[in-house]
């Protein structure tokens, strides 16, 4: 009887693995060429973003020019925003056949996959066709996003540095007089606020968000690892355990006592959409001009207030990048698609842009308008694809548009641990049970819904009893050993 | 009693109520007030939404219609001839292919795995196929379907049969579905559920936005909008990203458009429902 039982298993395993064989007889790519331009190759790119509509006709313009520069096709892969994390997490661990991935610090996660071997280190490739962009790329990015002195995938150009900054309704402010021209921190709010609070009641005076800490967060921004930009900045701190965290949000919770934050700020996840103009004050991530784009998207005028000087962070140089997979055939093909992408003005903005006279038009002096077309059927995330600053302004962008990323990327400051990328390995149970802890009682916190008074040392005696130590210990030890090295 | 079972009832029906009012809320009275049972201002403008992008509703419809009925009969029909087959005691490797499909309910492969055979070997990404055959055949139903076998048709039928000289799939066809019915339309009923409502298999495998189904478009939007809300930075980048995802209001004229038409078809499978669960829920 087992003996049969074993017979008939075997059979059927038998019979499987002859489907599975007989329908895996795939098409074999060809071979790799070398560094020659001989053989047509087509590459496989994964991109994030909505599919679009016309994305096949303009791939097909994109095809006929990069046939003729470089002898390839693109077969480029829009994955949507939400779904772009897992299904590049199954995709790399499932081993498939792919050319060029987009990879950031928020999706695709870079460090994590470059650590892991799933991309191709570009040093060398970069070097031999990439020279084109090379000139292009702001040197902090090339330099930032390099892990142990590999880069492992090509930074889009843009602006290099990060500053967050208070977005004013300019339409409340103007209504009622306020000066902001003094509010440097979220402190000095307060005299706006009551004004507001008091004489408008349909406006909620804070559209929610996480209060503004002075430190280069390890991992996520809400994790407690992090380094400070001022003082000793070598050492990795609990941020939640620093005395300006204490004093931000008691004044957070001050806000929220005074009734200036919505009620349910720590559990809602509503969006606080621009064109509402039911709030007063919120935060944001600004770039040149920023203020310009929110307030056309709004509908009104939208003013800022910067509350620090910009910064290179880890997370800003890796915000958006290509990288080449591992498991590619054609990597030096792949390179030379992506210098072609970043420093060619008519592909990159093909891509970007569209088709001219289907998606945009262009006016005399070089700016561009877009057609109906482009809005509703290729709408691409710019910032995604590649080099920024050679794409074609629109005739309502100031002029100086690019030249004023310059300037701000040459501003922005270098974070004490600007190059750093933590292998959270040796303590990855610590950080998985403080990652617990953490979304258990942040959320609430740095939106000032509690009292830090009360919550910040349970938060801290949590985060003790979960490994805190164990973690600054390993974060301090790699960062000396990575800091003797620069 | 009646109080009591009303009160019940109203409570099951409620959320779909407050979602269809929502659907028919104005999108700035929600953003001002939040989610009310009264809104201050009806607005059919949720549904002018849809409209708007009808070609690819209707598409995500169709995909949705062809794969729920497509595969619902082959996954009945695979079922029922599997279970039929293990559920006769004549058959000699009955125990063996048990054994099988039962085996699949304890152990399975995972993810990457799973992933790999549909588009390595199989290749079926971005095919019709990979929302089909992943759920054709679920080992549980096959064990409910032999159990049903085993009860509600008599050996002695069979034998019969047998006698007058019908063949196997004859007896298969003309006797045994008849006396079947309700386990069939209970099995139908539960696939038709899970391949109406499937969208990971959509998500693993489906990148042409032709071939999405109608709840896998619900979960990409409502992720997209999770995943720009968490990432607030996005939003800043590209304002048109926000503004190329529906409002509120909008998602859930979605939910209102992709759950009732399979709310509506439940009272056809009731009668066979009742009778048919209490039956092949019975293990020998």
């Amino acid at each position: 009887m087992e003996m049969k039982k074993v017979g008939v298993l075997s059979l059927v395993l038998v019979l499987l693995m002859g489907i599975l064989a007989a329908c895996s007889g795939k098409s074999s790519s060809g071979e790799t060429s070398g560094d020659s331009t001989e053989d047509h190759v087509t590459l496989t790119w994964y991109l994030i973003g909505t599919p679009q509509k016309d994305v096949d006709d303009v791939m097909k313009e994109v095809n006929k020019y990069t046939k003729e520069k470089i002898n390839t096709s693109i077969d480029l892969k829009l994955l949507d925003w939400g779904e772009y994390n897992d299904r590049m997490q199954v995709i790399t661990t499932s081993g498939e056949e792919y050319d060029i991935a987009f990879t950031s610090s928020w999706a695709n996660n870079y460090a994590l996959n470059a650590r892991r071997g799933a991309f191709v280190g570009l040093n060398d490739l970069m070097d031999e066709y990439g020279k084109d962009m090379k000139k292009l790329i702001d040197p902090a990015f090339l330099e930032g996003a390099k892990i142990d002195g590999e880069l492992y995938a090509v930074p889009t150009n843009k602006e290099v540095g990060q500053q967050a900054v208070l977005s004013f309704n300019n339409e409340l402010v103007k209504k009622h007089g306020l000066d902001i021209s003094k509010v440097n921190s979220i402190e000095d709010l307060e005299p706006l606020l009551a004004v507001i609070k008091e004489k408008e009641k349909n406006v909620t005076p804070i559209a929610t968000f996480d209060a503004y800490l002075p430190f280069d967060s390890i991992l996520q921004e809400e994790l407690p690892f992090a380094f400070r930009l001022d003082g000793n900045t070598d050492e990795v701190v609990n941020k939640y355990e620093e005395d300006i965290t204490m004093e931000t949000l008691k004044t957070m919770h001050e806000y929220y006592k005074k009734g200036y934050i919505q009620k349910d700020a720590a559990t809602s996840t509503d969006s606080w959409p621009l064109e509402t103009a039911n709030w007063f004050v919120r935060k944001e991530i600004y770039q040149p001009y920023a203020e310009d784009i929110w307030s056309r998207s709004a509908g009104y005028e939208i003013v800022t207030r910067e509350l620090h000087e910009p910064y290179i962070f880890n997370n800003s140089v890796t915000g958006s990048m290509q990288a080449i997979s591992a498991t590619s055939k054609h990597p030096e093909r792949a390179m030379m698609f992506l210098n072609l992408l970043n420093s060619d003005e008519y592909l990159r903005n093909l891509l970007d842009k569209g088709i001219e006279g289907v998606h945009y038009d262009e006016n005399e002096d070089g700016t561009i308008k877009d057609l109906p077309a482009r809005v509703e059927n290729y709408n691409m995330p710019s910032f995604a694809i590649g080099n920024q600053l050679i794409l074609k302004l629109y005739e309502d962008d100031p002029a100086d548009k690019w030249e004023a990323f310059e300037k701000f990327n040459e501003s922005a400051k270098a974070s004490p641990a600007l190059g750093f990328y933590f292998d959270s390995n040796p303590v990855r149970t610590e950080i998985a049970a403080i990652s617990n802890v953490t979304s258990e009682f942040s959320p609430a916190l740095l939106k000032g819904a509690v009292d830090p008074e009360e919550y910040l040392p349970a938060f801290n005696k949590k985060l003790d009893e979960a490994g805190m130590q164990k973690v600054l210990d390993e974060i301090q030890k790699q960062y000396d050993e990575w800091k003797k090295e620069q | 009693m009646h109080l009591l079972l009303g009160t019940f009832a109203f409570l099951c029906i409620f959320p779909f109520l407050y979602v269809i009012i929502i659907s028919l809320s104005n999108e700035q009275s929600l953003a001002e007030n939040g989610y009310q049972l009264i809104p201050e201002q009806w607005s059919f403008e949720a549904y002018r939404y849809l409209w708007e992008m009808k070609a690819q509703v209707v598409r995500a419809y169709g995909v949705t219609i062809l794969v729920t009925v497509l595969g619902t009969f082959i996954s009945v029909t695979v079922i029922a001839l599997y279970a039929y087959a293990i559920s006769r005691k004549q058959f000699i490797f009955r125990k063996q292919f048990t054994f099988i499909a039962f085996f699949t309910m304890l152990f399975s492969g995972g993810m990457v795995p799973f992933y790999i055979v549909m588009t390595q070997f199989l290749d079926l990404k971005n095919s019709m196929w990979a929302l089909i055959l992943p759920m054709a055949v679920n080992a549980f139903y096959i064990i409910i379907m032999r159990t049903f076998f085993l009860r509600s048709v008599p050996e002695a039928i069979l034998e019969s049969a047998r006698i007058d000289g019908a063949g196997e799939w004859r007896i298969f066809l003309t006797i045994v579905l008849p006396l079947s019915v309700p386990g069939i339309a209970t099995i139908a009923l539960f696939n038709t559920l899970a391949y109406w409502n499937d969208w990971f298999n959509a998500l693993l495998f489906i990148d042409d936005p032709n071939l999405i189904p109608l709840q896998s478009l619900l979960m990409r939007i409502e992720n997209n909008m999770d995943f720009i809300k968490q990432n607030a930075m996005l939003s800043n980048q590209n304002s048109s990203i926000l503004e190329s995802i529906p409002q509120d209001s909008a998602r859930m004229a979605m939910v209102v458009i992709a759950t009732l038409p399979i709310a509506l078809s439940y009272p056809f499978f009731q009668k066979y429902f009742i009778k048919g669960l209490t039956i092949g829920g019975v293990k020998d």
